[in-house]
């Protein structure tokens, strides 16, 4: 049996079904971008992690020149050192249409039944292959545009062409995923590797440090004996990845993206808490007279406020029915698509514990605490004053600054727009939450739409800085001249450029060592490459011995500033530097950034002691699109081959900037996403202030109409109404953009691309929102002013 | 002359079709209410004439139908059966959507509350008919508003506030916004109900004014004094016409 005072809550609740409906929908997409968020938070940790976990990561990758198995068997003698497992690893010339090649990385591995670090996973096929077969990573398979059985053509280095069968799948967890490499990778055995004309020998090591992992000094110091014992062996250390501890590398992707939405969503809550607040205030403004009546029957305020809380808890109640399924399933859905993006397997649908728990906290604590002042100030009122109360107060139009200013603009303006516009600050409260949610919907959404515009420049400036269109990456020194001139002959080709390229380590003047970075070395006063200087100055010809490092070196060396002299490491070589600069990072495909310092041809060759250091070559063509750099690399792959020189990889500048842009693209429809979502948050606040404006004003809508106001007249001042809210909150919402808008530029720019982007703020997005704004606050209020239509006239008058 | 004419045909007692024979033609109008409580009839059966010039009180008691019997002729309700005829038009035949405008241009209302809008000073109440109705062009209006309020004595009033007007100068306020778009009609709902008897009498003053002038007002009533007064007193008793009495009242001005 339900006692009166609740049977009354519902009834309220009932009795205003548009009102229930309404704060019950705010609230849910609030439930809702916080359940879906911190679900795909939990799902992606644990089912990423377990899966990590159970490759047994490494310490780190050594890439090396080759060496034999007596060096792996050694190393796993050596102290510190718990496990050691070499491969080879070689790209080649994938052909995937008539004319079109992309690259394969393919790995030789030794005993397919034994694979101790980074172990790849049988997914589908034979374990291992058979000769003259391949297994692809299962993510990767659709780049190599060939199914499980099919043939894969692969050039050699000497020109020569080779089929290898497709024999089944693998799932390698520790390759950056293809959809963002956009580099297929294969898994052959060493008697397919020497099929192919490769010696039987390593040059990559995967090494697991003993000890405490998380021990960043103990690994480190174990990682610097094995590389030491590496190259005592005789095998160069061309360079070293070190991987955070226990992290999947998206993970430094992940982590970030999920935070910034987090915080969105947060926000999202937040701010239907003050719908909630809106609706709480009308309601017992509405029902003052029964306030008063409870209290003269002898209802304690304890009791009434009880009695209100209560009804907001129901609000609370029905938005976690409908949020907690419907956020279930979306996480479950995003969890599927970022365990596709990034190669992981994903355990299934499940609802966590503690992401119920926190939706049904933040469900019903959110909008009780939205409600507890308005209930505690709202039942306060005495019962005289309650009983003697008329009408609504508080709306008296005309009293204040706001008020004397409208009362003056006459005249010109016809009077239903002057009654919609000073209706519009009748309830100054309301009309303050209001538009601080619409305002800050707005302000997150301009946001968005800064990060976007900041990425397409960060982006452009890449392709500004970069001013070459194909890079060809040889397997050995060919002399710059003889690459360069083979190059030139190819049609298309306007430019040409030999750069050296080598890996290095900072030696500390503590004598440790730091992580190897690359050393890109263009020939002096190049234009191919104008990188954008944070501190210092680019290499000129007249630099000898200077060094300009990118900042994500600098994120590893922090104490170095320019005019530093430094000790790198080269190729065994220790050498001086002179720090002429420090520039920004350049955009990279993958998540892996390792660092680079850019140091002039020639000091190169000299540090390396080899008049020709390994080399890579940078092309200029006619035309810049992707289609024709795709041409030249082909026709420059082929003349390559023809003069016997062998190229391990070619790229183009358009596929290099197509995969950035998918990986911006990806992260900017889900900011979009939640900030939809607070435009919607802010579109309820309104249709929930607009309900309760015509609910208060109903008799007004009566007279009228009394007088002569049509349906359309009725609906246009309704409407008017909201789109004047809707038009006055986007000032403010691209004011509060401006702070916005640069905290999640720099948030985006440090944590996805590993430097600050070009800030830009979108005058389109915040020009977008305001038509947004417009739209939203005219389809916001159209229901209400549709119901204001349905009014009738008696009954609003009736009751005097 | 229109209004001797007028009556006259009225005492023929023939109205055929919509025709004008009375300005307003109300024949065997009921209105009935269903509701939880069951079947309510606040007219049965209601036959009422009303033509051009005449002040008619309307009386009886608390739920005898007085408002419902204004209301349908405002085209405000609909009756239930029977038929409202205003001028040349069925008004319980009227489209929903042409109800709102034709009662803006035919007839003026005015509440026992005023009911002015709060947010539109004086002046601005009194041209709010005007623009929904799209009567005399934009440049008129504040002249004819001026004008209007200045016959109701509230031209120093115009641009205040209803919040900054007493009682009996806001329902001035509201007699001049009934009369905006000059309806030929007025129809007042207990206007002096919530008035002294002071402002009561001005009101009352105004309105016999107005119907020297021409118009036609019928005014829902208590007062049965108020009543004695006017050309014409209808006693409604639930639902029904109980008394129709033609009190004996000099004739308007000019009325010949």
């Amino acid at each position: 049996m339900i006692r009166p005072r609740w049977r009354k809550v519902l009834r309220d609740l009932w009795s205003n079904k548009t009102r229930t409906f309404l704060v019950v929908l705010s609230i849910s997409v609030g439930i809702f971008a916080v359940g879906t968020i911190a679900d795909t938070r939990v799902m992606l940790s644990r089912d990423l992690s377990a899966d990590y976990a159970g490759i047994r990561p490494s310490s780190a990758i050594l890439f090396t020149a080759p060496f034999d198995d007596g060096l792996v068997r050694s190393l796993r003698q050596m102290d510190g050192v718990r496990e050691a497992e070499a491969r080879f690893t070689v790209v080649l010339p994938l052909k995937t249409g008539p004319d079109e090649w992309r690259n394969l990385r393919l790995e030789a591995i030794d005993d397919y039944d034994d694979i101790r670090l980074d172990k790849v996973r049988p997914e589908m096929g034979p374990w291992p292959p058979s000769v003259r077969e391949v297994l692809v990573e299962r993510a990767s398979l659709q780049l190599t545009d060939a199914n499980v059985g099919d043939m894969l053509t692969i050039k050699l280095p000497d020109g020569r062409e080779r089929a290898l069968r497709v024999a089944g799948l693998t799932h390698d967890l520790n390759k950056v995923p293809a959809s963002f490499s956009g580099t297929p990778y294969g898994y052959i055995t060493f008697d397919t590797l020497e099929w192919l004309g490769y010696p039987r020998a390593f040059n990559v090591l995967h090494v697991l440090a003993d000890g405490d992992a998380t021990d960043e000094q103990h690994v480190r110091s174990v990682l610097e004996q094995v590389q030491r014992k590496v190259e005592q062996q005789g095998a160069t250390v061309r360079w070293m990845w070190v991987p955070e501890p226990d992290t999947f590398a998206a993970d430094d992707v992940l982590r970030p993206m999920i935070i910034v939405l987090g915080v969105l969503a947060f926000l999202s809550l937040f701010l239907g808490g003050f719908l909630v607040i809106n609706t709480v205030s009308a309601l017992l403004m509405q029902q003052v007279r029964q306030i008063g009546m409870m209290k003269s029957i002898g209802a304690r305020n304890g009791q009434i406020m009880r009695l209100y809380l209560g009804m907001v808890l129901v609000f609370g109640l029905l938005a976690l029915f409908i949020a907690i399924p419907i956020s279930s399933l979306v996480a479950y859905g995003v969890t599927r698509y970022l365990a596709g993006l990034i190669n992981f397997d994903f355990a299934g649908f499940r609802i966590p514990l503690q992401v119920l728990a926190l939706e049904i906290a933040v469900g019903l604590l959110v909008p009780l605490a939205a409600a507890l002042y308005p209930i505690a100030s709202g039942v306060r009122v005495t019962v005289r004053r309650a009983l003697d109360f008329y009408g609504i107060s508080g709306e008296q139009f005309g009293h204040s600054f706001v008020d004397r200013l409208l009362q003056r603009i006459r005249g010109r303006l016809p009077r239903p727009l002057l009654l919609s516009l000073r209706n519009t600050f009748r309830r100054k409260a309301r009309l303050v939450l209001t538009l601080a949610t619409l305002a800050l919907g707005g302000a997150v959404f301009i946001a968005v739409f800064s990060v976007r515009a900041s990425l397409i420049d960060t982006l452009r400036q890449f392709t500004a800085h970069v001013n070459y269109d194909v890079s060809v990456n040889f397997d050995g020194a060919y002399g710059a001249q003889l690459i360069e001139r083979k190059a030139m002959y190819v049609p298309g080709v306007v430019a040409a450029e030999s750069w050296g390229t080598s890996n290095a380590r900072r030696v500390r003047p503590d004598g440790s060592e730091g992580s190897s970075f690359e050393l890109t070395a263009p020939p002096a006063g190049t234009n191919m490459l104008q990188p954008m200087m944070v501190e210092g100055h680019w290499l000129g010809p007249d630099d000898k011995q200077a060094i300009v490092l990118d900042t994500d070196v600098l994120k590893n060396e922090p104490d170095i500033r320019v005019g530093d002299e430094i000790v790198l490491k080269t190729e065994r070589q220790e050498t001086t530097w002179r720090v002429a600069g420090i520039a920004q990072t350049t955009l990279s495909a993958t998540f892996i950034r390792i660092g680079t310092g850019y140091v002039n041809f020639a000091d190169l060759a000299h540090a390396i002691r080899s008049p020709e250091p390994n080399g890579r070559l940078r092309i200029e063509t006619t035309q810049h699109d992707a289609a024709f750099q795709s041409s030249v690399a082909t026709a420059l792959q082929d003349r390559y081959e023809s003069s016997g020189i062998r190229t391990t990889s070619i790229t183009t500048t358009s596929a290099t900037r197509e995969a950035i842009r998918y990986q911006f693209n990806i992260l900017t429809v889900f900011l979009s996403i939640v900030a939809t979502l607070l435009g919607i948050v802010g579109a309820l606040s309104l249709m929930g202030t607009m309900s309760m404006n015509v609910h208060e004003r109903a008799r007004e809508v009566g007279v009228m109409r009394a007088i002569g106001a049509s349906d359309g007249t009725v609906l246009k001042t309704v409407v008017v109404e909201g789109v004047c809210i809707g038009v006055l909150s986007w000032p403010v919402g691209a004011l509060l953009a401006l702070p916005i808008s640069e905290v999640l530029t720099t948030t985006v720019g440090d944590e996805f691309t590993g430097a600050p982007l070009t800030y830009i703020f979108s005058l389109s997005g915040a020009l977008f929102w305001l038509v947004f704004v417009v739209i939203l606050s005219a389809l916001a209020s159209f229901l209400p002013a549709w119901g204001a239509t349905r009014l009738s006239v008696r009954e609003v008058l009736s009751y005097e | 002359m229109v209004y001797r004419w007028l009556r006259g045909k009225r005492s023929t007692g023939t109205s055929g079709g919509h025709e004008a024979a009375h300005l307003i033609d109300i024949r065997q109008a009921v209105k009935r209410y269903e509701s939880a409580a069951g079947s309510f009839t606040a007219l049965n059966g209601v036959n009422l004439q009303i033509d051009p010039g005449d002040f008619v009180a309307v009386i009886g008691r608390s739920g005898s139908g007085k408002s419902t019997l204004l209301n349908i002729v405002a085209g405000i309700d609909r009756p239930t059966s029977g038929e409202v005829i205003v001028g040349d038009t069925a008004v319980h035949l009227l489209p929903e959507r042409h109800i709102a405008p034709w009662r803006g241009r035919t007839i003026g209302v005015i509440f026992q509350f005023f009911q002015l809008l709060p947010t539109l000073t004086a002046i601005e109440n009194v041209m709010l008919p005007m623009d929904f109705c799209h009567m005399f062009t934009p440049g008129e209006r504040r002249g004819r508003g001026m004008r209007l309020l200045e016959q109701v004595d509230l031209a120093e009033h115009a641009h205040k506030l209803p919040t900054a007007l007493s009682g009996g100068q806001q329902q001035r306020v509201a007699i001049a916004r009934a009369l905006a778009n000059d309806p030929p009609i007025l129809l007042a709902d207990e206007p002096t109900g919530n008035l002294d008897s002071r402002t009561a009498e001005a009101v009352f003053r105004l309105f016999t004014e107005l119907v020297d002038t021409g118009k036609t007002i019928v005014m829902v009533t208590h007062d049965a004094d108020l009543a004695d007064e006017v050309g014409r007193a209808v006693i409604l008793g639930d639902g029904e016409v109980v008394d129709d009495a033609v009190n004996h009242r000099p004739p308007p001005v000019g009325g010949g």
